[in-house]
């Protein structure tokens, strides 16, 4: 379950990172918006559940509902952060921006008790297939959670493999060659993000149902090196790729470290070791091998079909007009 | 300490166009070797030294052997990013290994009470603001006043036109990395002296206020002109300025790159700008 959640991550910043550029480091704050909706809209009153967490809305809402939900403020939270690196600027300027977003997002949220329960964050969020038995609520939610990974990757598939996902890459290539041709740069990374951003929010609504809850420190911004690393490694812009990376980074690499024996002076010792790989690994592919395992195959084009009137085929730009 | 923050991370920036994210775990590393060394019966202003010297070998040994390297490989500006985030961690968590998640602290370094113009300090602050002020002040003369400082300068505004001056750029690089990082340390070990307690976050926390620090202060031109450039690795490295004409029989370095000069200045009024937006005390 964890691992499909992850893919369902892993592809949509791929869509944005990979396929149109946006270097976006404050993609864990969408994620984070989808579980806090999840779960405000499925814990019921604050006043209710012992009333010792505080937050707002409080609804209980169907599971499809909330989904939903989670996805539509993902989508929002994703073009209000594009929002603030709208002015054109260097990639490495907007990182920073994303970093700095992320990092006030987790600030603000852990300071505000009233909003999700400050840096305690909330818990006793239900499994919503719990009513059929322990063993038989977690199938029917590997089940979600796999529909969901399958529906995913046909959607991004097509997004990114259509005109727009064209559309992307040129972007992303040169954007003043996109620019030059009509394409509005601004709108085109606020649409990527949106998007990313939706897909962000419904992994974040369906791993807070499998977690069970959702604090601050759930959500720090070595999150979202995780995920890039998981594109760096599997390939940029290749959703096969990066499917092959989210399981050599979160399955091997910082699940594969739980199994190494716990030392009782270092508690988080493995934890710590975890991350260091994590951070190795990035350092080595970016120095080593910046293109992943599976790079990005370049698009072929046909030669353009002769014209029965005698004009022209097809020329290059079209490629790149959606 | 953010303003002290704020100078190295525009001087790092200005003069190799890399920002810096590890730049907050080196912070929190400072505060670390500090507390050990006062553990070893240290002073704790001599402590400070040590540290802030060791950092500053540390991350002239990070840009030499990681950063300058992938730079020479054309990797992008986003690239370095992840590579410095990467490396913040990486750095981040040997800290939780060695020393453990829990909070340290220098214990009771703040020493007696002092009233200065109606406001309360302590001898701790009042020294740590002495050395601040020493350190901006030094470093402004060392970019204004010295041939080194009139190098770095060169180097920040346009690499390749140093380097055909006879500018060993590399050397200037690794030079800058090594007072920012020294800068880095003090500023780290001093803001862990000025807190109750710390922890391995430390870095990350200032990390904001010290940005923003360097932002509001302005970098100076090259920072206004890359940003309103689109897409990556499309400037030389060092920031990069348009030649500009030749004056026959004036120096062309006269005129001070302010990006780079006016660092310690700006920094200060961006951490007074930071300070008054958070509704803190400036110290």
């Amino acid at each position: 379950m964890y691992l499909g959640t992850d893919l369902l991550a892993a592809w949509s910043l791929n869509l944005e990172f990979g396929v149109a550029g946006v270097a976006n480091l404050a993609y864990i704050v969408v994620i984070a918006a989808g579980a806090y909706t999840y779960a405000v809209l499925t814990l019921g009153p604050s006043s209710g559940n012992g009333g010792f967490q505080q937050y707002i809305l409080g609804f209980r809402l169907p599971f499809a509902l909330t989904v939903i939900a989670a996805a539509l403020v993902g989508a929002a939270v994703g073009a209000l952060i594009r929002v603030s690196g709208l002015k054109r600027l260097r990639q490495d300027y907007q990182g920073m921006v994303m970093l700095v977003v992320s990092l006030m997002a987790a600030t603000v949220v852990g300071a505000d008790g009233g909003l999700f329960n400050g840096q305690a964050g909330l818990s006793l969020v239900s499994n919503p297939f719990s009513g059929s038995g322990s063993a038989g609520g977690d199938w029917t939610y590997v089940g979600v959670v796999a529909l969901a990974c399958v529906v995913g990757y046909l959607l991004l598939r097509r997004f990114t493999g259509g005109p727009m996902g064209r559309t992307l890459r040129a972007m992303r290539d040169d954007e003043h060659a996109a620019a030059a041709i009509g394409r509005s740069v601004v709108n085109l990374r606020l649409l990527a993000q949106a998007v990313g951003g939706a897909f962000g929010g419904v992994r974040g609504a369906l791993l807070v149902g499998l977690i069970g809850g959702w604090s601050p420190s759930s959500w720090a911004y070595p999150e979202t090196l995780a995920l890039l690393t998981a594109i760096i490694v599997g390939g940029m812009g290749n959703n096969v790729g990066v499917s092959i990376g989210t399981f050599v980074v979160y399955l091997l690499l910082l699940q594969g470290v739980q199994f190494l024996p716990a030392i009782a002076s270092h508690p988080g010792l493995t934890e710590a070791f975890g991350w260091m790989i994590l951070g190795v690994t990035t350092v080595a592919f970016v120095w080593l091998r910046p293109q992943g395992v599976f790079p990005e195959r370049r698009p072929r084009f046909g030669r353009p079909r002769a014209d029965p009137a005698g004009g022209s085929g097809p020329g290059l730009s079209d490629s790149i007009r959606a | 300490m953010i303003a002290l923050g704020a100078v190295d991370f525009t001087v790092q920036f200005g003069i190799n166009s890399i920002l810096n994210i590890t730049y907050g775990s080196l912070t929190t590393l400072a505060a670390y070797l500090g507390h050990f060394l006062v553990g070893a019966h240290l002073s704790i202003w001599l402590a400070l030294a040590i540290g802030a010297v060791m950092v500053g070998l540390a991350s002239m040994v990070f840009h030499r052997v990681l950063l300058a390297p992938l730079v020479r490989r054309g990797i992008r500006p986003f690239g370095l990013i992840v590579v410095t985030v990467a490396c913040g961690i990486v750095l981040r968590y040997v800290i939780v290994a060695v020393v453990g998640p829990t909070a340290q602290s220098y214990g009771e370094q703040s020493g007696a009470t002092l009233h200065i113009l109606g406001m309360t300090f302590t001898v701790a602050q009042v020294v740590s603001i002495a050395i601040t002020a020493v350190l901006m002040l030094s470093l402004h003369l060392l970019l204004t006043r010295t041939k080194l400082g009139r190098a770095m300068r060169a180097t920040s505004a346009n690499r390749t036109l140093a380097q055909s001056c006879g500018i060993a750029t590399d050397r200037i690089s690794d030079i800058a990395w090594l007072i920012s990082g020294t800068l880095c340390g003090a500023a780290g070990v001093a803001l862990a002296i000025t807190v109750a307690t710390f922890d391995f976050t430390l870095g990350s926390v200032f990390l904001i206020p010290m940005i923003a620090a360097a932002e509001p202060g302005g970098s100076g031109p090259a920072l206004r002109r890359d940003a309103g450039r689109v897409g990556g690795g499309d400037q030389q490295p060092g920031g990069g300025r348009p030649l500009e004409p030749r004056v026959p029989g004036r120096d062309r370095l006269r005129d001070p790159d302010r990006e780079v000069a006016g660092a310690p200045a700006r920094a200060l009024r961006g951490h007074l700008v930071v300070a008054a937006a958070a509704g803190m005390s400036p110290v």
